[in-house]
This record gives structure tokens, sequence and C-alpha cells, in this order.
């Protein structure tokens, strides 16, 4: 976690930064207002500490300015003044929080740990990966309950890699993130780092590729193994001869049968769909050194078919979604497309743990296509073609959107003027909605809770994108009906697995009710 | 009657699990394997199954030229075939009906429906 120290007071400099880095911190500090915009807008911070009364640059017209910029980083102001117009016009400027000078040092911590927690999307103090357990306030670690003693820099290194745990950590981000701007090691020092970590790790027993390596891209944390249990709990006894009232089915109990034969069957299917993935880990290493030839890419977009078919008939329904997403992607265009390298090391990251992750198989999959009628192949194509729809006044994030959301398969839909919502919202028949709040005359929360008034659209899963930050805002968003809530400025595949998720979600509700 | 008896062509040993237990579940009839376009005709011939379940996307020999191998060849070009693939655009779909299959069952599937599916597409 790196940290912007905004204060002039040398004492108090030095105070915070000991008290800080005992934290486990990264701190820059800069000592006037300028500074602190140069290296605010150069460096990725996760928390700035802001002093209000500041050489050059005062710190609320800082606040201020980092927020009409559209920077979203968590702001906690430093004010010597206990007056509630100061508190009122630093909060008013976009500052997520303050503390009113002297303060306690322990109490500036938690409010630093609260604001971090919030701005991840980790909520829960205690991070959890398998049997690893870190716990930011104390700053511990542990492997299946042994405490592990780490650097300072492991402990950073892994507490990025947890909290990072949805994509790929590349060398130079982890330069930018634990150490602050002016250190320079370089790559050999992160990956010794790592190799410490690793070996650390396995001593307490965790697999030797905890920490996942891709070759010259970067690394993740695999997925960890969580017990097989191939059980399934039965709902049902077998009824006692004399009992009228519970009767099972025939179809049922072969439905039960079957379930239980794709668990058993996905023992020995599993690793062989990992071995399968490994071609597409090959093409991934290819590409980067730009010797991915045609030939290799249609073995890839083979084996990204055949998965697909596989890992749709035993039911994983979500990983045969990523396996259909990457054998588009692989597909050999008649144009010159070639295929983005960021996006196919994700899309086969992300396949990898939907493969690892899967030891119960609870839903089964139903036969999407039976004949030829033209009902039967538009539910499908949604299936393999979600379809997004977008409502913001803002041109310029439509464009970026769409530009975002395309090479993931998704079929996207963009309306500026929301007078024309319902028209278009009818036409295009969207899987999902995307929504931005202020979009003058009408605003998002008012069309939200107007979807949910309406019997025909009530069901239809709705994501907030916004600028506006506050809790107040997200509050009133839920409270219309909202099913989740972003940020902007948004990462690209973090929009990508919402709306994701939320499609999943969607489906699995409708197969209850089969 | 005699017992139907069906062949699954398909290089996954997975989906031939998946296929011979589902009709195995539901009905009578028995169910015979094969992993490649090539075994494929040959079991085709030796046996004579009522119908076959055939992949399209397979190495060496894809469903479609198995298809045509198996039309040219007067032993085996009365039996029925039906496609089993992943893709479900129009355009695949309008390929498949000009070779004159006759059905197309798309993964995923559950395959305890396919007996139910086959019974109808080929009218028995």
């Amino acid at each position: 976690m790196k940290i912007l120290l905004v204060e002039d007071d040398d004492v108090l400099i030095a105070v915070l930064t000991k008290a800080l880095t005992e934290k486990r911190y990264i701190v820059d500090v800069v000592k006037d207002g300028e500074m602190a915009w140069s290296y605010g807008s150069t460096f990725d911070y996760d928390l700035i500490i802001l002093d209000i009364g500041l050489p050059k640059l005062d710190g609320i017209s800082l606040c201020q300015r980092f927020r009409a910029e559209e920077y979203s980083v968590p702001i906690l102001l430093l004010t010597a003044q206990n007056t509630s117009t100061t508190k009122v016009i630093g909060l008013d400027a976009g500052a997520d929080d303050y503390l009113v000078k002297p303060f306690d040092i322990p109490e500036l911590i938690a409010r630093i740990r609260a604001l971090l927690r919030r701005s991840n999307a980790i909520s829960s103090p205690i991070i959890v990966w398998g049997d690893l357990l870190l716990n930011p306030s104390t700053c511990e670690i542990s492997y299946n309950n042994l405490p592990l003693t780490l650097t300072n820099k492991e402990y950073e290194l892994l507490e990025i890699l947890l909290r990072d745990s949805q994509h790929l950590l590349s060398v130079e981000e982890i330069l930018d993130r634990l150490w602050s701007s002016d250190e320079f090691p370089s790559e050999a020092t992160v990956r010794s780092h790592i190799r410490g970590l690793r070996r650390k790790l396995v001593a307490a027993g965790a697999p030797s590729d905890f920490i996942a390596t891709v070759h010259g891209r970067g690394y993740y944390l695999k997925v960890p193994d969580k017990s097989t249990d191939v059980e399934i709990s039965k709902p049902v006894e077998t009824a006692p001869a004399n009992s009228p009232n519970l009767k099972l089915s025939t179809q049922d109990s072969q439905q039960e049968k079957y379930l239980e034969f794709l668990n058993q069957l996905w023992v020995t299917t599993k690793p062989k769909s990992l071995e399968q993935l490994q071609v597409l880990f090959q093409a991934i290493e290819k590409l980067e050194s730009g010797f991915l030839t045609p030939h290799f890419q249609e073995l890839a977009h083979q084996t990204a078919h055949k998965l697909a078919g596989t890992l749709g008939t035993l039911g994983l329904t979500s990983a045969m979604q990523l396996a259909i997403q990457l054998e588009n992607l692989l597909k050999i265009q008649a144009s010159d497309q070639k295929v983005q390298l960021e996006v196919l090391e994700t899309l086969v990251v992300a396949l990898e743990q939907a493969i690892q992750n899967t030891n119960l198989i609870q839903s089964i999959p139903t036969t999407l296509i039976a004949d030829n009628s033209t009902f039967s192949l538009k539910q499908s194509q949604s299936v393999i073609e979600p379809k997004v729809m977008i409502v913001d006044d803002d041109v310029d994030c439509l464009r970026s959107l769409t530009e975002l959301l395309n090479p993931w398969g998704f079929k996207v839909t963009t309306l500026a003027d929301p007078q024309d919502f319902w028209t278009v919202l009818c036409a295009v028949m969207p899987d999902i909605l995307v929504l931005d709040v202020n979009m003058p005359p009408i605003n998002g929360l008012e069309i939200c809770q107007s979807i949910r008034n309406d019997l025909n659209w009530k069901r239809l899963p709705v994501l907030f994108l916004s600028m506006m930050s506050d809790s107040n805002t997200q509050n009133l968003a839920f409270g219309v009906g909202a099913d989740d809530y972003l940020c902007k400025p948004i990462v690209g595949i973090d929009l990508v697995n919402r709306i994701h998720n939320r499609l999943q979600r969607v489906r699995d509700y409708q197969f209850i009710g089969k | 009657m005699p017992i139907k008896r069906i062949l699954i062509v398909d290089d996954e040993e997975s989906i031939q699990t998946v296929v011979q237990f589902g009709i195995q579940m539901v009905v009578d009839w028995q169910v015979l394997v094969a992993s490649s376009g090539m075994q494929g005709i040959k079991t085709a011939c030796d046996q004579k199954p009522d119908a076959i379940l055939l992949d399209v996307m397979m190495p060496d020999m894809d469903g479609i030229a198995t298809f045509k191998a198996l039309q040219s060849d007067p032993q085996t070009a009365q039996i029925p075939v039906i496609f089993l693939t992943a893709k479900a655009q129009t355009s695949e779909r309008r390929q498949f009906n000009d070779l004159r299959v006759s059905g197309v069952i798309t993964k995923p599937f559950n395959s305890l429906d396919l007996p139910d599916l086959i019974t109808k597409m080929l009218d028995w």
C-alpha cells in the first residue's frame, strides 16, 4: 500500500513516516501543494494524507483539483482547525475523512485502514486465500495456522497479490507499488523477493506454484484447491414403502444420479482440462515473443472450442463462457486483426481459476438447441454474446467503454440521451444495463427505479458506473434497486468481471426454476 | 423390436462417457464409441449402428469430412447422422443444412435428453 503524505511540518513528517512504515506502508513525502499535485497525478497511490495548511497550494484547493480531474484516490485531511466549517469545507471538497491536530496516531492508522478497506474489493479486514491468512491490522500472515516470518517487502508483495487476485501482476507494477518514488530497484530484485516468498510458503506447506508465473508477463495467485468434496448432499432420503407423501418422481432421481455421475466424471476430466489449457498458455508465450503462427493459433482455437464443449456438458457453465470467449478471440479472422495479448492472458488465467475452483458441480447443463426454431437460436446467441446496454451522457465514456467491452465478446449498445431510454431498451432487450448517475435532465437513479417498478423489466440486472464515489450516492443507488456500483475511472477487466458475475447469477436463478 | 444401437464419434473421452451414461440411464439402447473420424467410419462399417452422433470439430478428420466419407460409402450412406457441435451461429448451421444431416445438437447438452431428441429427429 502506497501513501502520499503531504505535510510541511518536519516533526510531524518524521513521526508519521515512522508510524506508517512500521505498519508496512510505503510512504512518499512532499511538503507543498504543487509537489503534491505532481506526485499525485504521476504516480498511483492507495491513499493521500493531506494537511490543509500548505505552502504554494493549500490542501482544500488541492483536494478539489484531484476530484475535478477525476482522481478517486481516498484522501484523508489533517487540519489544525477544529471548527465545523473547516470540516464541512474539507469533506465537500472531496475528502473522505479528516483528523484534527493534535491527533492520536493509532486513530490515524485505524482510519487509514478503514479507508483502504472501502476502496478495495475486499471488505472484511482479514484476507483469506485458501490456507493463507493475512491480517492487515496486525501485519500477521499465517499459512495453515503456521505463522510466517516475512521481510517487509515479502509481506507487501504478498499483500498486493492478495488484493489484486483478479489479474496478473507484472514486474513493473510491483516495482511501482512496492517502492517509493525515489528508489530504483531492478527486476532481479523483484524476482529474488518472489523466490524468497515462495521458499517460505513451501516451508509452511504451500504448493510450490502458490504464486504462479506467466513467463515474461507476471505473477498471480493460483486459486486454492479446496478439499475435493465430491459428495452432493441428497435433499431427500428414499421414502419408506408405507409413506404416501414422499414421492420422488423418476425424473428427479434420474437428474440426481446424473449430477452424481457428472461429479464423478469431473474427477478425471478436471486434470485433463488443465492439461489442455497448457496449449493456451503456450499460445500466450508465443504471442508475447511474437511467434504465434497461424497454425498454432488454430490449434489454440480448437483447444478452446473443445474445452467449451466439454466444460459446458459437464455443467461448468461459467468456465464454458470463458472458453467460448477464448474461442472467439483466437478465431483466425479474415482481416488482419491481431489477438490482443492482455485480453488473451486474462481470459486464460480466469479459465484456469474457474476450472481449479470447481470441485462440486451443482447444476446440470440444459440442452440449448434441439431444432431449428429461431427462438432457441436467439437464446443461445445471448449466452455466447451477452447484450450490454450503457446509458451515459458522456459520449467519450461511451466510446471507451465500448472499446473496452467489445474484445470480451459483449454486444454493446450505447445511449447518450436518457430521454430515449425506454424505446431503446425495448428494441435492444439487453441482458444487463450499465447506468451513469448524473445525466440531466433525468438521472440514472430514477431510471433504475422505473425499471424495478415495471413488471416486464424488474429482473434486469443494473450496474451503476459513476464518478460519484461517496457512500450516500451508493446507498441511494442500492436503495432504488441497483445490483452493483462501480466508480470511475474504471479498470476494464473489473467491469467485465462484474458483468460476467451478474449474468451468471441470473442464469443460476433461472436454472433453479427448472 | 431389436435394441437400437447408437455410435458416438467424438475425440473427447468425457463426452463419450457422458453420452453413454445418459442414454443408458433412460433407454435400453446400446452405445458404441469412436475417438476419431477414421475410427468412426470403420466402426460404422463393421457394426452398422442405427444412428451416429458425430462431433464436428475433431483433429485430423473433422465431422464434415467424416460425414461426407460416410455418405459416399454405400455401406454406411443409409445411417442417419446427427451433428454434435458447440457452434450455434447461423453461418455454420447453413453449412449443415446443405449437407443434409438428420439433425444438430449443440453442446452443452444434458445427455438424459438425448434418447428423446434422437427419437424425435429420426422419427422413430
